[in-house]
């Protein structure tokens, strides 16, 4: 092959798999924006939309993939059918996190915008964009870089799919790579790696420019910018306080002077007249949403044999037993990610160059897809692994790529949850030389909780995924496989190689049922404590 | 009302020394230039200036938590180059861990003594007891006044057992009422024989405040700021903020502050 044709091809694949990254995630940055609106205004639609939001959020889509790609192929068909159902795939995984933080953001606008909203009489355009749309941009551009990073991952790994006999492929990187390894291209296959590194880094670069003018621009602080770390930045304070002083108050201000003056008497009949039933809208919709879902169901459950749910039925121990040995594995996938969360995410707030230095490594690194490298280290390194961990070696390298696609959002969100703690706590520690390990104990941990407990969150579904790839693996590099000997992922992933889909989704279904239940009795449960004891901001009385 | 430039004198009791003090913040804003000034023991010193001129910069590089660009600071004749339990600051925003009831949020300034947890305890009640809450011991700061809350971070320093306190407007977030209630018995608090407490030092911009609790005050004026005056307030305690004496100085106080922000440098 020419060198030139090759690369031009991997650029495009490159740049066609970027653009769907950024079409997805923008697409779900858009569509929040309107559902959260409906959200604030309907306590129908609200008391529909969150709960699911909340489901869907904490149930990993990999597994449904299989199922959700027969559905667009049957449905749509030949390439658009596989584009969409990659695309879906990917929109699945990266939207609840966004329009959940894009509804927290309207539920939390100041009453006073609000007012000033309802006061000058704005269209329902007008209120989304002088007020809530610039309030939640801070939120979305703390959510970008967890997205970015999922977005990529499922990308890649939804590019190329088989089904039973059938495989089905949609151009982007993950594809060519995946062409590339399947002829031995190795060379290309790192050409396709490097390029895929810079434009990666380029978009992460962007991305971190894009929430510094975010924060700067957009966020609405009521106090003085906190002092960090004995640290005074009267630069950076002043253009915060300017920010929150000129936008978006003034720039509401300024609006004002270019509306027309409509007569008062004919603002209040059109109000009269128009309101009342605008407000359904939402609610109306989300129960007919939520009407069809159920008769889908149904209609589903009705249409399978009484003997193939006999059989389903009889395979749930199993599926649960595999699941099991899952479950241990997220566990020290989650416990080394915090571990090493906790270590470098306290180095990188206490220490400012090498924050400025190691944080776009790291996001660059996490937005890498594994899926993409992981064969070439499998092959450079298994000779060594097999040698130091014999049995153990398929599992190190399972655990090892849950890892890697995972370890980013404990850790994010730790840094996060340091960033904001108050300066007055560092000046206590400091100021009572109290050593790591006190810190940890009495004041970090616990500061930090709600902030760990959302991103070990974050770190078991996305765990998920990792496995998903990991557990079963034909042909990673050349003729060899990576294969656990249990695993419900290997299970789910066998039964869509052979075509089995009705195995494969009463195995989704199952596994997503046990994720939900554990996400609603034991995530919440902590998530509400948190919120109630450990939110460190409290610590600070300033009346 | 006595004026002294760079006192000096009483070498024997001193307990803290500023010499040649120079700091810049981090944008190139030069704060303060040439600072020298003495602290004795057993005084109530208050730092006071105009707004923004670096009082509250100025008690954190006192406590170690800045660096100095040149000069140094002593505590008993030993250089401060990083925060110690021997001196420690009460923020102005009122600090204390939610998750923790009070004892627990006392006992944190005992972590690094490697006590016993009896030890800890004791000393932990004994201080919630000298600040008047014994009995609160076991509340969460949210359950709590933000007068309770600044009361739990003074036991918490104290039980430091520090040689000096260094205050940053303590009051300022509580209402008068509290305030004046909390005024009238922290020096009682801070200089009770129990505790060996050689000196305090105050920021504040309430004058009335500030001459309520000194026995010295500080001016910083000009820019970069220096100390431009140093006050001794010699009326006798407890004082009657009525009082026509106290009133007398209040009023050449703010004279005296106003005219020396008039001084640029």
């Amino acid at each position: 092959m020419n060198l030139l044709y090759v690369t031009e091809i991997i650029i495009f694949a490159a740049i066609v798999t970027t653009l769907r990254v950024f079409g997805i995630i923008l697409l779900s940055i858009t569509s929040g924006w309107l559902l959260s609106y409906a959200a604030i205004k309907s306590k129908i639609f609200e008391n529909i939309y969150i709960p699911l939001n909340e489901i869907f959020e904490s149930v990993p889509v990999i597994s449904f993939f299989p199922i959700v790609l027969v559905l667009f192929v049957n449905a749509i068909g030949g390439i658009l059918g596989v584009e969409l159902a990659a695309d879906f795939l990917v929109f699945t995984a990266v939207v609840w996190n966004i329009w959940m933080g894009e509804y927290q953001a309207y539920k939390t606008v100041p009453n006073e915008m609000v007012e000033v909203g309802e006061n000058y009489n704005f269209t329902l355009g007008e209120k989304l964009k002088y007020i809530y749309i610039p309030f939640s941009i801070p939120r979305i551009a703390a959510n970008l870089f967890p997205s970015f990073a999922d977005a990529f991952f499922y990308i890649t790994v939804s590019e190329v799919f088989s089904i039973g006999v059938h495989q089905y492929e949609t151009f982007g990187i993950g594809s060519v790579i995946v062409y590339f390894y399947s002829r031995n291209e190795i060379t290309y296959v790192y050409y396709s790696l490097l390029i895929m590194a810079i434009i990666i880094a380029i978009s992460v670069y962007l991305l971190r420019e894009f929430s510094k003018y975010a924060v700067a621009k957009y966020t609405v602080d009521t106090d003085a910018p906190i002092l960090r770390r004995g640290r005074i930045n009267l630069k950076q304070t002043t253009r915060v306080i300017s920010s929150i002083t000129v936008t978006p108050l003034s720039r509401l201000a300024r609006y004002y002077r270019f509306r027309n003056n409509v007569p008062e008497e004919e603002i209040f009949e059109k109000e009269e007249h128009g309101y009342n039933w605008v407000k359904y809208i939402p609610g109306v919709i989300a129960i007919f949403v939520f009407i069809l879902i159920l008769y889908y169901s149904i209609k589903l459950v009705i249409s399978i044999p009484s003997v193939t749910w006999d059989y389903l039925l009889s395979l749930t121990p199993f599926i649960l037993l595999n699941m099991l040995f899952d479950y241990i594995r997220i566990a020290i996938i989650a416990i080394i990610s915090l571990v090493f969360a906790v270590l470098v995410g306290y180095y990188l707030a206490m220490h400012k160059r090498g924050e400025a230095i190691l944080v776009p490594i790291i996001q660059t690194f996490s937005a890498f897809p594994p899926p993409i490298y992981f064969p070439i280290v499998f092959g450079i390194t298994y000779p060594f692994v097999l040698h130091y961990f014999g049995i153990l070696t398929t599992e190190i390298y399972v655990l090892s790529i849950g890892f890697i696609s995972t370890f980013y959002y404990v850790l994010y969100s730790f840094w996060m949850g340091l960033k904001a703690f108050p300066s007055e706590y560092f000046d206590v520690m400091e100021n009572f030389q109290m050593n790591f390990f006190q810190k940890l104990r009495y004041i970090i941990l616990p500061g930090t909780f709600p902030y760990l407990i959302s991103g070990i969150t974050s770190t078991i579904n996305s765990a998920w995924g990792g496995l998903m790839i990991g557990e079963y693996w034909p042909n990673i590099i050349g003729d060899k496989n990576l294969e656990v000997k249990v695993g419900l992922m290997k299970y789910i992933s066998q039964a869509t190689l052979q075509g089995n889909i009705q195995i494969a989704a009463w195995s989704s279904f199952i596994f997503s049922i046990v994720v939900v239940l554990y996400s609603l009795l034991f995530t919440k449960h902590l998530m509400d404590l948190a919120r109630k004891k450990y939110v460190a901001e409290e610590g600070i009385y300033a009346a | 009302m006595t004026l002294n430039n760079n006192s000096h004198e009483n070498q024997l009791n001193e307990i803290m020394r500023v010499e040649n003090l120079n700091f810049t913040y981090e944008n190139g804003y030069k704060v303060f230039e040439n600072i020298n000034l003495s602290i004795n023991e057993n005084r109530f010193v208050s730092v006071i200036g105009r707004s923004g001129i670096g009082k509250s910069t100025f008690l954190r590089l006192l406590g170690g938590f800045l660096k100095p660009d040149s000069g140094n600071i002593y505590l008993r004749g030993k250089r401060i180059t990083k925060p110690n339990p021997q001196i420690v600051l009460i923020h102005q925003s009122i600090v204390t861990f939610p998750w923790m009831t009070a004892l627990e949020n006392v006992k944190i300034s005992l972590k690094s003594k490697n006590l016993t947890e009896e030890e800890e305890n004791y000393r932990a009640r004994k201080a919630l007891e000298m600040v008047g809450l014994q009995g609160f011991e076991d509340l969460y700061p949210k359950e709590m006044s933000g007068g309770m809350r600044q009361r739990v971070s003074i036991a918490r320093a104290l039980a430091a057992e520090p040689l000096m306190l260094l205050m940053d407007e303590p009051f300022a977030h509580l209402d008068e009422l509290t305030a004046e209630g909390l005024r009238q018995d922290i020096y009682n608090i801070l200089f009770n024989p129990e505790t060996n407490l050689k000196a305090v030092v105050l920021v504040s911009h309430n004058l009335t405040e500030v001459l309520e609790l000194s026995d010295e005050i500080f001016i910083l004026n000009n820019m970069p700021a220096t100390v431009v005056a140093k006050i001794e307030v010699n009326l006798p305690r407890p004082r009657n903020p009525r009082s026509d004496e106290f009133n007398r100085m209040l009023d050449q106080l703010y004279t005296y502050l106003g005219s020396s922000s008039n001084v640029r440098g």
